[in-house]
């Protein structure tokens, strides 16, 4: 079939793009009729869901935050701005009291009140929606039992009065407001139904800056237009019309879409960013950002050859990050010189890692010997294949080889074999990973991720079922995020996750930090203003405005 | 005839049985779990794979997961896919008419050119004409259809705007696909057409007509046209098929929401659902197609018996 002609092709279809688009240099953004507020006009690939209940990349949740007002927003650099929440206040950690604003409503008319809040979150968590971000919810008292189907009341969640909500959790945790700024935390109307609700799943009435043009045309478009009865202050733009693109030429359409004057917002093909920038920045139409995510190595730390954090470190000293993000990256990549990313402000410690900050031969192959990984020990690379890790792989295996004499066994697998592989007890070797922020606390790096509860597995067949495949526990690590959640003091907790930090990344090399998370977009600034990413990585669509 | 299509009909049911079964198979012994995780890096709850798996009968063994596959087929329901969990036919439907639409669009393109190109070479051997088509030809040939579609997409959706980039299932947004897709069995079928023409031309029941004195139109319409045009239906057939399968790369493109891309990103995310759904409906349209085809042959070759 014709189909099945491999992938091969679209990618040599975007090297081939650069080529063609590269040579012309008409761009003259002709956009819609600019008359009211301006319809801002962006393309995305067709989300899981864009109800809250199911809503999960980046796609569905910047329509999902669209239509729905939370507690709480986030900053892009990871600061709370309150929302609905009037006060969020909780004196041991575990009992939380969110003052609601009152008077505010969904677009049907339905108030919104604390027993719209407990009905979206239950929603959320109940066992038949089946939701991929309830987990967020896991630490609210009753989250078993919901998730369980063994009782359909989230016991955690009590409304005193119309306008307050109390939250009881399991253990103490002084961050927990902090989480509420996540889209699956909305509050919803009666009308939502079940979480299966299909008509309400593709149309959501919620009560955002924006609302439902009609419902979603799935593959097509999704449309919304501004809510005239918005609680808050109301968004300038008219409306915002997301067109859905391939994921296999996403960015590529939607950067020629740029040019071609039908998207005022563009993601760029990796190989096409220096091109870009040199064309579009002298306009003022570039827009970079740093956000909360790293890209890193795991490291499997149970099984030999690096079962002992000496071997860790020669990889981590072996690895010439400078020279990968000039070469292959183009310069669009930083150097990650630690694990948690610069946004948090009060715990990022820039070169904690001290294998990170530059490579260093000698010291690699001193940590070698040291650790065992003798010359021509076989080292097992895994990665995910057809994401575009292909290239930046193979530079850092032929460094490994280069300077430990290792022999590094490159394995790229499909994305869902590749986290089987990922999960197995007995996996040994590197894998390559990435995490991006739920919500800006240096927890929801360091407790997946590191801690040993975070490792999940299963008794029965062995699997890491969470995140941390690395596989490091140290129960001094474990103690410190212990002491850090039960903490309430802001910059004392923040102290115990830099140690935190420090002991995992620096004195255990759990795993190898490589490159920050920085992201690049084409923006319309000859007819908006005020376009900006937040925290999830989307525009603030509700601050954009034509310009005058 | 009658009994003959009943027959045929019959073995498409025995074709469809075997390419499930070895479908079915196959997804099974895959290494992952097709629910076992998200899009991203991140791990999913193992009480939402649970449940999930559950729900889709996951946990069943193979020849029961097969059974309830082949029941509900039965009742014209795929199930429901494993990301959005929406029912398949509810998925697969606009993308199945948007490809038949494309498909069926690049056909007309492919007998018109094609054919004309090929009749015009083979009448006007060696003129201008015939030199300037087959040149063209063996550039079309040459190309990858990503270089055609992405320099047109390039000239006449950015530089000059004639067409939207993002289609919108209007015949405006779909000319420069179609063209796209056409353009290589276009040269193709002309190259078939020429050739086979010209061999006609020097047959002797077409120098026996001439000979008759019957008007040229009769020669060419009647005698040389009916007989050269058989590979070339045979080939349509084949390709039409093809296009009917999907189009991975125009669909990419031009970001045609076809069933190619559809199938490419099921397999990437062992969305089962959807590979059985595509895979089936293809299986089932091939068969049908080549059907037609060989009917065809009897009306157009009175000597072809069907039986």
């Amino acid at each position: 079939m014709r189909g099945a002609k491999s992938a091969k092709w679209v990618v040599g279809a975007i090297v081939v793009a650069l080529a063609a688009t590269a040579c012309g240099g008409g761009n003259d953004n002709k956009g819609s009729d600019a008359k009211g507020g301006g319809v801002f006009r962006m393309g995305i690939t067709e989300p899981t869901a864009i109800d809250p209940v199911n809503a999960q990349e980046s796609e569905g949740m910047v329509i999902a935050r669209a239509l729905f007002t939370q507690l709480y927003d986030v900053s892009v650099d990871g600061k709370l701005i309150p929302k609905l929440a009037e006060s969020g206040t909780s004196a041991d950690g575990k009992t939380w009291i969110f003052k609601i604003k009152s008077g505010t409503k969904f677009t049907n008319g339905e108030v919104v009140d604390a027993e719209a809040f407990i009905r979206g979150w239950t929603r959320v968590a109940a066992k038949a929606s089946a939701s991929d971000v309830s987990y967020h919810m896991a630490g609210i008292k009753g989250y078993d039992a919901l998730k369980g189907g063994k009782s359909d009341k989230f016991a955690g969640l009590s409304a005193p009065d119309a306008n307050t909500l109390k939250v009881e959790l399991d253990k103490a945790d002084f961050e927990f407001d902090k989480k509420t700024a996540h889209a699956a935390f909305s509050p919803v109307p009666k009308v939502a139904g079940a979480g299966d609700n299909k008509k309400f799943n593709d149309a959501p009435i919620g009560n955002g800056a924006f609302k439902m043009k009609g419902s979603w045309n799935h593959n097509q478009s999704i449309s919304l237009v501004r809510n005239d009865d918005y609680g808050l202050e109301k968004a300038k733009l008219d409306g915002v019309e997301f067109k859905i693109l391939n994921p296999a030429n996403g960015s590529q359409l939607e950067y020629t879409g740029f040019q071609s004057g039908e998207f005022d917002y563009a993601r760029m093909p990796t190989p096409q960013l220096p091109v870009a920038k040199a064309k579009f920045e002298p306009q003022g139409e570039w827009y970079s950002a740093d956000f909360s995510g790293i890209n890193y190595l795991v490291v499997f730390n149970q099984n030999a050859p690096f079962n002992n954090p000496d071997a860790r470190k020669a990889i981590s000293y072996a690895i010439d990050r400078e020279a990968i993000a000039k070469s292959v990256f183009q310069g669009m990549q930083k150097p990650a010189t630690a694990f948690l990313p610069p946004s948090f402000s009060a715990e990022y410690q820039a070169g904690v890692c001290s294998t990170c900050v530059k490579q260093d031969k000698a010291k690699a192959k001193e940590f070698a010997a040291k650790g065992g990984l003798k010359p021509g020990t076989v080292v097992n690379f895994g990665y995910n294949t057809g994401a575009g890790h292909e290239e930046w792989v193979q530079a850092v295996a032929q460094q490994l080889k280069d300077v430990l004499g290792v022999e590094v066994k490159l394995d790229g697998k499909p994305f869902k074999e590749a986290l089987a592989t990922q999960q197995e007890k007995k996996t040994s070797g590197l894998w390559r990973s990435a995490w991006t922020a739920d919500y800006p606390t240096a927890d929801n790096f360091l407790a997946p991720l590191l801690s040993t509860a975070g490792i999940g597995e299963d008794p029965a067949t062995g699997k890491a079922q969470g995140d941390n495949r690395s596989r490091y526990s140290n129960p001094k690590f474990d103690e410190l995020l212990d002491q850090a959640r039960q903490e309430k003091d802001a910059a004392k907790r923040a102290e115990l996750y830099k140690q935190a930090e420090k002991l995992a990344i620096d004195t255990d090399q759990a795993v190898v930090p490589l490159w920050q998370r920085t992201q690049y977009r084409l923006v319309n600034t000859k007819k908006f203003d005020g376009i900006k990413m937040d925290f999830f990585e989307d525009p603030t669509l509700a601050e954009i405005s034509l310009k005058k | 005839m009658g009994r003959y299509v009943i027959r045929r009909l019959g073995q498409m049911i025995v074709v469809l049985f075997g390419a499930t079964v070895v479908l079915f198979c196959t997804l099974f012994i895959l290494p992952g779990d097709p629910v076992g995780s998200l899009g991203g890096d991140k791990a999913r709850d193992p009480a939402v794979v649970a449940e999930l798996r559950e729900r889709y009968g996951l946990n069943d063994p193979l020849p029961v997961q097969y059974g309830n596959f082949v029941k509900n087929l039965a009742q014209g329901d795929l199930g429901e896919d494993f990301t959005q969990r929406r029912p398949v036919t509810e998925i697969l439907q606009p993308k199945l008419v948007n490809t038949a639409k494309l498909a069926i669009a690049a056909i007309i393109i492919d007998i018109v050119i094609g054919v004309l190109a090929g009749l015009i070479a083979a009448l006007f051997r060696y003129s201008f004409w015939d030199v300037l088509i087959t040149l063209l030809t063996t550039f079309a040939v040459g190309f990858p259809s990503f270089v055609i579609g992405m320099v047109l997409q390039k000239f006449f959706v950015v530089d000059l705007g004639l067409f939207p980039l993002i289609s919108d299932g209007t015949l405006n947004s779909m000319i420069l696909p179609a063209f796209t897709l056409a353009i290589l069995d276009a040269a193709l079928v002309a190259r078939l057409m020429r050739g086979t023409m010209l061999e006609v031309l020097r047959a002797d029941y077409v120098k026996t007509a001439v000979a008759k004195g019957l008007p040229r139109r009769t020669v060419l319409l009647k005698h040389v046209m009916r007989n050269s045009i058989i590979p070339v239906v045979t080939y349509l057939g084949i390709s039409f098929g093809t296009l009917l399968g999907g189009a991975l790369i125009t669909e990419a493109i031009f970001n045609w929401d076809g069933i190619g891309l559809a199938l490419v990103q099921a397999v990437q995310q062992q969305n089962n659902p959807i590979i059985i759904g595509v895979v089936t409906f293809g299986v089932a349209v091939f068969v049908l197609l080549n059907l037609i085809v060989d009917l065809l042959y009897a009306v157009l070759d009175p000597r072809i018996r069907l039986a």
